[in-house]
């Protein structure tokens, strides 16, 4: 809590500069009511286990206390945090819900205000990392705030008793023996709807900011791999899903050391279970207590109605999606709405983070669109989903589509990919599906990178990417890409969907644009799906069991 | 004109090969096109009478790929697996059992390795004939082997700097 700066720009934003420093916040339960006071704080980007982590971990964790039974604490975080949100955010629930926020300026301000929701501390060895997850655990079951020994004086001077200490308890032991350890003590308590996978970075650093919501929903938090060449922590992490209540959520992120985000989603999606990300999200313990203002309803920006019928011209049609996390996205940098842009919104927002998604609609431009995914109703790898869980999943994907007024749902399955780069294709059983589970969309998106999964049935195309923009790409090789693509296929009308990734700049896509060579015209996603249901000049492909795999998968 | 054509190619491919040509050479992403897809990439070039064997080891996360096309100076070759350095994050791909068509030939004094391909690949509209013209030269001191690639359906070439992995360390 260092960057002064960014506090006063965030207190100028919210026009907070006169507010008192302390006073009660109101007591409430269910839905926050309209006009209430609640106290923020501003983290600056110090995440690293020798300095900025050991505070901010207790922080987050009273966050998640203290916000147990209303919406109390709220976090802002620096300009180059992964979600970039959260500012938005804030001066979006002072605006709409009356939210007057006073501001904590450091750890012992926050102790004041809330160490009273504390019932005492458990202290984690910060040489032995896992023991901060097994803290956190601990934290949601005993509300307790999580200390490094450095912390105690500072948490005692507030009148917090140990609860627990963690030292010389794990040490020497293997992350899976300390896991299996702290699942026969404490998983029987703890939710089984939910589950908390806290990784990500690793080595020097971490940034556990979605723990607050873990803490406050009492999940076991772990950072076990998927990774098969880590067989013991695998099977251990089967047993935590099969002992999972069915459409159960894997909150956070896998541990970027151990194994990949697609073997992680592999394996969840084997067990049916939804997978949330990320582990750095802020806040859910404060947006969850909050519902759409008054009147609030979604009302897409639709440029077609579900039964036009459009007829394709001999031109090359260019439809461009952004479908990481929206709030990780290019929503708040320059540029947005110079071009039609399809935004995958997340969806299970409609139940932790409804104030979140309202932000989204509000500001959207004219020209950007929302569509549904991604693969389910949370982040999914439809090949891998049982078939006994696939339609229950999906009847609640389409509930939030219904929801959020959306047509066009995008799926990915990257199980059998390196990266994003590979194979993202989906067999012809899960096409079948898909088509089965939707009846009222007018289109599918497949892929990330590209992919080759295509289809026509009666008027829903499904259309994978023809081209991913990595943001890295000099734009000069991404405009001899686009147009190199517009050669190859010749057939007009060409329908070209293209995937930006996150961080790209969108005024340089428009850029990019202008220098594509052809009868080229750039439409909104729905208006595409028409299109490209009327010619299709397109090949009906699935997954062909020939084509090369990263990975097969897991067995349950 | 044909038969002028012909004896023309007759005697460049009939031009000695260039030895400086063989070895390991490993992408120096610094001075080369943009690759995605691809984090390294190493060219492996072996010379066997009038044929030539280009070996591709490339690397992609965990993903490693080792393919190599074999093009004969003599005479035009037919290719079951041929392997072109691909941009990843664009759909296309080698068609299926597609037959890559290749000639090749050494020009500028011998000193340029010339390769021209008609190859199959699957686009989202089907399959079709992608041809690209390679050149690979080697620099004078021996230790720089630039690929320009250059395809029927793309305007900018592709430029690949290579430098020279030593023996010792290539083994």
């Amino acid at each position: 809590m260092k960057t002064m700066q960014s506090l006063i720009r965030l207190l100028a934003l919210l026009s907070l500069g006169g507010a008192p420093l302390a006073h009660a916040s109101a007591e409430i339960s269910g839905p926050a009511k309209v006009g209430r006071s609640a106290w923020l704080l501003h983290f600056d980007s110090d995440w690293k286990n020798a300095s900025g982590l050991p505070e901010k971990a207790m922080l987050i964790g009273l966050q998640g206390l203290a916000n147990r039974t209303a919406p109390r604490l709220y976090i802002t975080h620096a300009d180059d945090f992964p979600w970039e949100i959260t500012g938005p955010i804030a001066e979006f629930y002072q605006r709409k819900h009356g939210v007057q926020f006073t501001a904590l300026k450091t750890a012992d301000e926050a102790l004041t205000q809330f160490a009273q929701y504390a019932k005492g501390y458990v202290v984690w060895d910060p040489a032995v990392m896992p023991t901060m997850n097994v803290a956190y655990t601990i934290a949601g079951l005993e509300d307790a705030v999580i200390v490094t020994p450095a912390l105690i004086p500072l948490v005692a001077k507030h009148g917090l008793k140990p609860i627990d200490d963690l030292r010389g308890r794990y040490a020497g032991m293997t992350d899976v023996q300390i896991y299996a350890e702290a699942k026969g003590r404490y998983w029987a308590r703890c939710s089984h709807d939910k589950l908390m996978l806290m990784g990500g970075h690793a080595g020097d650093m971490r940034i556990p900011g979605v723990a607050d919501w873990g803490v406050r929903e009492r999940m076991f938090f772990h950072d076990l791999s998927a990774n098969p060449a880590q067989p013991d922590e695998v099977e251990l992490e089967k047993q935590f899903f099969s002992e999972m209540n069915p459409g159960g959520f894997v909150f956070g992120w896998h541990s970027y050391a151990k194994d990949t985000e697609e073997q992680h989603t592999t394996l969840t999606s084997t067990f049916g279970l939804r997978m949330e990300g990320l582990q750095s999200l802020p806040n859910l313990s404060f947006n969850c207590q909050f519902s759409f203002t008054p009147g609030f309803r979604f009302a897409n920006q639709h440029h077609v109605d579900r039964a036009t019928k459009l007829v394709a011209e001999k031109k090359v049609y260019l439809a461009f999606v952004q479908s990481d996390g929206i709030g990780l996205g290019v929503w708040t940098k320059p540029g947005r709405g110079r071009l039609s842009l399809a935004w995958s919104a997340i969806p299970s927002w409609l139940e932790f983070s409804p104030a979140a998604l309202e932000y989204f609609h509000e500001s959207a431009t004219a020209a950007d669109y929302f569509i549904g995914g991604l693969s389910g109703p949370s982040y999914m790898y439809p090949n891998h989903i049982p078939a006994e869980r696939f339609d229950g999943l999906m009847r609640e994907a389409v509930r939030q589509m219904e929801r959020l007024d959306e047509r066009v749902f995008e799926i990915l399955d990257n199980s059998a990919a390196d990266g994003n780069v590979g194979n993202a294709d989906l067999t012809k059983a899960t096409v079948d599906r898909y088509y089965a589970a939707f009846p009222n969309v007018i289109g599918f998106i497949n892929g990330y990178g590209p992919a080759r999964t295509r289809d026509l049935r009666d008027t829903r195309p499904m259309i994978s990417y023809d081209y991913y923009v990595d943001p890295k790409r000099p734009r000069d090789e991404v405009t001899a890409d686009l147009n190199e693509l517009i050669a190859l296929n010749q057939k007009r009308p060409y329908f070209c969907m293209v995937h930006v990734r996150e961080s790209n700049d969108v005024n340089s896509l428009v850029e990019v644009i202008k220098n594509l060579r052809g009868p080229v015209e750039v439409v909104p996603v729905d208006t595409f799906m028409k299109l490209a249901a009327s010619n299709q000049t397109y090949m009906t492909r699935y997954q062909d069991p020939d084509d090369p795999k990263h990975f097969e998968g897991y067995t349950r | 004109m044909i038969l002028g054509g012909l004896m023309a190619l007759g005697l460049t491919a009939a031009l000695a090969a260039n030895p400086a040509l063989t070895g390991r050479w490993r992408l120096d992403p610094a001075r080369s096109t943009a690759l995605d897809g691809w984090h390294k990439v190493d060219l492996v070039v072996a010379l066997d009478g009038t044929r030539v064997a280009l070996t591709y080891d490339m690397l992609w996360i965990r993903s490693k790929v080792v393919v190599t096309n074999t093009v004969d100076t003599a005479h035009p070759v037919e290719l079951k697996n041929f392997f072109r350095i691909e941009q990843r994050h664009m759909a296309v791909y080698p068609a299926k059992h597609g037959i890559t068509q290749a000639t090749a030939a050494w020009i500028d004094g011998g000193r340029t390795l010339r390769t021209e391909v008609f190859t199959p690949v699957e686009i989202s509209q089907g399959e079709v004939l992608m041809r690209m013209t390679s050149e690979y030269r080697v620099s004078e001191t021996g230790d720089t082997l630039t690929l320009i690639e250059l395809h029927s359906t793309r305007n900018r070439p592709l430029v690949y700097v290579f430098n020279k992995v030593p023996t010792e360390a290539a083994n």
